[in-house]
């Protein structure tokens, strides 16, 4: 009867347990014990939870994903996790239940003499490679283009670089972080030389002040947003709101400041006066690590076809950067930025107080701007200039939209001008690309073609003759539909798009492939804090589907190019890594090897010697400095950062007396960009089933619109109808409107303007004249 | 052959290490609370004496603030 | 002579100082009785959703709070007071005094809660505290007969433990947010009903993970493409 002693055993051990658990549970409500949580899960909770980053958004929390017969059933934070530490937003919590959704693409579509049918998948392929080879022996290498994504995982990403510029020899490959980051970019490489933020998400943990330029974090990135309200509440930390808009951020903020929209350039200027003349500037940093230039101005605002800018930098003394301060008084800029000369000395004096630690963020207020670029290196020259940079709790920190925006779009390099390692007008950055991929060097172009924006124009104008779309929406997510959806329905242009679900681009292409979503295949993703993530696939994809990469290695191989593209169906995502990483190799970038980022929820690169960097261009942290000082500014050939002279100059198009508002246009928390995800996830779609527009209440009282009533938008480009929201989520100033983007049967991109940053090229979605109309 | 149950309260911040060791000593299983600063102890031993020696092992854990009795079982040998 | 011009200068001189004077502070009493008028301020408004971080600074107390088990309510005790799930609660208690609201009455107890000895309860806290005619919408029960019988049909509140959309998922908010925007002054302390007190209210951006449900809509079906 042994068993039965055992058993007897273990009950009276748990009776034990149990009467302790009572005692501390009367000294201590509210106690908590594993055992005692563990007791609540249901039965049917015997999940195989499976590691991952999120699918939404840049901050790249880690998920697990429990998967029970093959299903993809529940997802929780990973604790593990130094991103998010288990915790998600409403998106991250729900996002597998988007692959249910009933009109999945499960198989290709090739168009038949207007209608769709449903082909094998190798057939629609054999279709792709020859359309493509055709279009080139008829127009040219630069008539095919491909248009990815901050989406795709870095293996995708990688293959369709080696395919367009390696095999083919085109640099029609650009993406939609392009519509998102590039002024972040442009902003790092003129600033520093270097792409991608200098610090981590630590950061939060020792920062005094968290000032936020125009980013509405509490919706976009409500995880971070946490991890600063959690600081606000128990140290203290003090979080500054500076918007054009109240928001959920704005009131959970200690202090909110709103401004006139394309004013920060301005309020930027005007707290570097007041460092400089009230005596805050570090000078042994700026004299030790920083030089003082200036470029071109009055670049325009790329309205034009074929708009062609580039900037002439020269450098100038302490002293005549001092002089052009003198136009950006706090008195002087107060008039037209709306913001009090107080607000701005108050800001200042954070910023120029050397025992406070600050940390900057921002997003898409200052990158989708036409002087995105200048606007990065305002908020740098600010953080250079006091030497609150590259510290634990101290420095600027460009946030990003996508989950591999930085992983994808920026390290392996999916825009027109970039290599994996460098950029194309580079010859040796040329030579490397060709060596690590076995072309002649020749056969990559030195000079870029389109970006995001140029190149759907070609399509328009019929210069480019085939284009694939992977991983994106671009007829929901262009500024200026109203030109571009047109201009993609044309006879002139091929159009194939791969996506997990059908949309407004797939309704236009000649050929839909069916793609594999998120878990259903393996990847990586590289997040805002250089934190390069692993998957593993979790679950299968339904009928036909395929993982993007394999879909571009297929074609290329259909193509002859089956050389270059050596990698088994099985094993390509590691294979491809294993490939990619040797691009990176060295102090200043070395990505982490597979077997660590297989047992662990990431590592930030530079990852030298086993360990990540957290903190570069701080020789305390950064084995890649190597000048003998504290800091080393090593993306610049002399080892200094660069504080920018970058003047004001007002926004492409501005309300005038026919188009009275601005209009601003962004994101909700419960949708992710286009929609084309989270609308298909009952709870989201619930929860906000439709755009709308927001307007002041005074504004909404004299136009006599009440909540919800239609009204119409109305700019020079198109117009939109949607029910307008006054005083609900967010609060817009007097004279401005805002719209959310995600949904495509209220297209607000009809309406907005496609004017770009000419630097980066990044367009300004949140800047144009509209007038407002009762529908 | 005593079972017995105590509360263990470790010194600021030495929770984890007063559950490491504690779960070193055999005999010994340790539950730690997920909220506050409590470990529940069980102690199966096969003997009196080593229920004393278990005991004394616990309690001369540096990180150990006090140690309380909650229960105690004892069952027949057969 | 020269003495009696001397005097009669001096007397014009006081006379003209005199007239100056009388003249200046007749201006002055004129200036006075002028009230400019001043621009209308523009209130400076929130949006009605920023109430979920209202009691956000009590959050972590509401963290440390202990559960008194022998006092808490239930969300049975919660919805009986109330007509229908949404309705304004009634009020259980005698009045104080019957002719004052608001903030001198009512808040003291009701803004930050707190225990009653008279009443053996924890007070409950209003999500509202800014609407201060308290008895615009709550009353008394002053007696338990009816004037004639009624059949209204009494919805049942919504459940606890399946709002979930998935195994362990965040709840969803499966009632009107009107007026209860502010998340904690329900969910969180020692007044609050058993079964929804939050387990982390130190989270404070409640909707971050939690959305609402049943959003008065006119469309509930699921997202439909226009073509």
């Amino acid at each position: 009867m042994y068993t039965s002693i055992t058993n007897r055993r273990s009950f009276i051990k748990k009776m034990a347990l149990a009467s302790a658990m009572t005692a501390a549970a009367t000294m201590f409500p509210g106690i908590i014990f594993a055992d005692e949580q563990e007791k609540n899960i249901p039965k049917d909770a015997d999940l195989d939870w499976k590691k991952g980053p999120c699918r939404f958004c840049g901050v790249g929390c880690g998920i697990l994903v429990g998967v029970e017969n093959g299903k993809a059933v529940a997802v929780k934070g990973d604790p593990s996790s130094s991103v998010n530490k288990g915790l998600l937003c409403v998106k991250g919590y729900h996002q597998i239940m988007c692959i249910a959704s009933k009109d999945r693409l499960t198989h290709a579509l090739v168009k038949k003499n207007g209608s769709y049918v449903k082909t094998p998948i190798n057939d629609a392929l054999d279709l792709v490679a020859s359309k493509m080879k055709q279009t080139i022996k008829n127009h040219g290498k630069d008539s095919v283009a491909m248009y990815t994504s901050g989406q795709s995982t870095i293996p995708e990403g990688y293959v369709a670089s080696k395919f367009m510029k390696g095999a083919i020899g085109t640099n029609n490959l650009d993406c939609n972080a392009r519509l998102c980051m590039a002024s972040a970019v442009a902003g790092f490489l003129t600033t520093f030389g270097a792409d991608e933020p200098m610090g981590c998400y630590e950061d939060i943990d020792s920062a005094d002040y968290f000032i936020t330029w125009g980013n509405n974090m509490a919706e976009m990135h409500p995880v971070l947003f946490s991890r600063m309200l959690e600081q606000k509440n128990r140290r203290d930390a003090k979080i500054i709101d500076f918007a054009t808009r109240t928001t959920r951020s704005s009131t959970a903020s200690n202090k909110s400041i709103l401004f006139e929209p394309q004013t920060d350039l301005a309020v930027a200027n005007a707290i570097c006066y007041e460092i400089v003349n009230n005596g805050w500037v570090n000078t042994s940093f700026v004299e030790e690590h920083c030089n003082f230039n200036k470029g071109l101005t009055k670049m325009g605002y790329g309205l034009e076809d074929n708009y062609k800018f580039k900037d002439k930098p020269s450098k100038i003394s302490f002293e005549e950067y001092k002089e052009f301060l003198e136009d950006y008084t706090p008195e002087k800029v107060s008039k037209y930025s709306k913001v009090s000369v107080k607000d701005i000395k108050y800001l200042a004096a954070i910023y120029g107080d050397p025992n406070k630690k600050v940390v900057s963020y921002w997003c898409m207020g200052m990158n989708q701007h036409t002087r995105g670029t200048w606007m990065n290196n305002l908020v740098y020259n600010i953080h250079l200039l006091t030497g609150k940079i590259s510290q634990p709790g101290n420095g600027p920190f460009s946030l990003t939209g996508q989950p591999s925006a930085c992983g994808t779009a920026r390290e392996v390099g999916t825009f027109t001008h970039k290599l994996p390692k460098g950029v194309v007008t580079n010859e040796k950055h040329r030579r490397k690309a060709a060596k690590i991929w076995k072309v002649p060097y020749e056969r990559i172009p030195s000079k870029p073609t389109y970006h995001a924006t140029e190149m759907f124009r070609a399509v328009d104008r019929g210069d480019i003759k085939f284009i694939w779309t992977q991983v994106t929406n671009p007829l929901v997510s262009l500024p200026k539909t109203s030109r571009y959806k047109p201009g993609m329905q044309k006879e002139s242009c091929f159009v194939v798009v791969s996506d997990v679900f059908p949309t407004p681009t797939s309704d236009v292409a000649d050929v839909i492939l069916p793609a594999t979503w998120h878990i259903e295949k393996s990847g990586l993703y590289g997040n805002s804090e250089r934190r390069t993530q692993h998957w593993d696939k979790m679950v299968e994809g339904p009928g036909e589907t395929t993982d993007d990469a394999w879909m571009t290695i297929e074609v290329a191989k259909r193509m002859g190019y089956g050389d270059l593209f050596p990698y088994s169906k099985e094993n390509h995502v590691e294979e491809i890594y294993n490939e990619y990483r040797q691009f990176h190799v060295g102090k200043k970038h070395n990505m982490a090897p597979l077997e660590v980022l297989k047992s662990q929820a990431g590592a930030i690169w530079p990852y030298v010697e086993g360990k990540s960097t957290q903190w570069r261009f701080n020789a305390a942290y950064d084995p890649a400095c190597d000048n003998g000082k504290d800091f080393h500014f090593y993306g610049k050939p002399d080892g200094k950062a660069v504080i920018w002279q970058r003047p004001y100059e007002p926004a492409a198009e501005s309300p005038d007396d026919e188009y009275p508002f601005w209009l601003n246009t962004g994101r909700v928390i419960e949708h992710w960009h286009t929609g084309s995800m989270t609308r298909r996830i009952p709870v989201l779609h619930k929860a906000v089933p439709h755009s709308y527009v927001e307007l002041h209440p005074e504004d909404a009282k004299k136009m006599k619109i009440k909540n919800g009533e239609k009204v119409k938008v109305v700019s020079r480009r198109g117009s939109c109808i949607l029910p307008a929201s006054v005083n609900e989520r967010g609060l817009p100033t007097i004279g401005q409107v805002f719209v959310p983007f995600f949904d495509e049967n209220m297209m607000i991109n009809d309406v907005t303007l496609d004017a770009f940053c000419p630097i980066s090229k990044e367009p300004d979605y949140k800047k144009c004249a509209v007038k407002i109309i009762k529908a | 052959m005593p079972v017995k149950s105590y509360l263990a309260y470790p010194l600021k911040g030495a929770k984890k290490a007063l559950h490491d060791a504690i779960a070193k000593i055999d005999y010994c299983e340790v539950v730690a609370a997920e909220n506050k600063d409590l470990l529940i102890v069980i102690t199966d031993t096969k003997t009196q004496l080593e229920d004393e020696n278990t005991k004394q092992q616990i309690e001369t854990i540096s990180n150990l603030k006090l140690l309380t009795l909650v229960s105690g079982f004892n069952t027949p040998k057969n | 002579m020269k003495k009696r011009l001397g005097i009669i200068f001096l007397f014009a001189l006081l006379f003209g100082a005199f007239i100056t004077i009388w003249n200046k502070s007749y201006h002055q009493g004129l200036e006075e009785a002028y009230i400019p008028i001043k621009k209308d301020n523009i209130i400076n408004e929130l949006p009605s959703e920023s109430k979920v971080f209202t009691r956000s600074k009590h959050a972590l107390n509401y963290a440390e709070m202990p559960v008194d088990a022998k006092y808490q309510r239930s969300l049975i005790t919660y919805y009986n007071n109330r007509a229908y799930p949404g309705a304004p609660p009634s009020i259980p208690h005698e009045i104080l005094q019957d002719g004052i609201v608001g903030g001198n009455s009512c808040l003291k107890c009701h803004e930050n809660g707190g225990f009653v000895i008279k009443y053996n309860a924890y007070t409950p806290v209003t999500p509202h505290p800014e609407m201060t005619n308290c008895r615009q919408c709550h009353v008394e029960s002053r007696t338990k007969t009816l004037f004639k019988g009624n059949s209204f049909y009494k919805k049942t509140p919504p459940k606890v433990g399946i709002n979930n959309a998935l195994l362990g998922s965040p709840p969803m908010i499966p009632h009107a947010l009107q007026m209860r925007e502010n998340c904690l002054s329900c969910h969180a302390g020692s007044s609050a009903p058993k079964e929804i007190r939050v387990s982390h209210p130190e989270r404070v951006n409640c909707r971050q993970c939690h959305v609402p449900k049943d959003k008065e809509i006119k469309d509930l079906d699921l997202f439909t493409r226009a073509n």
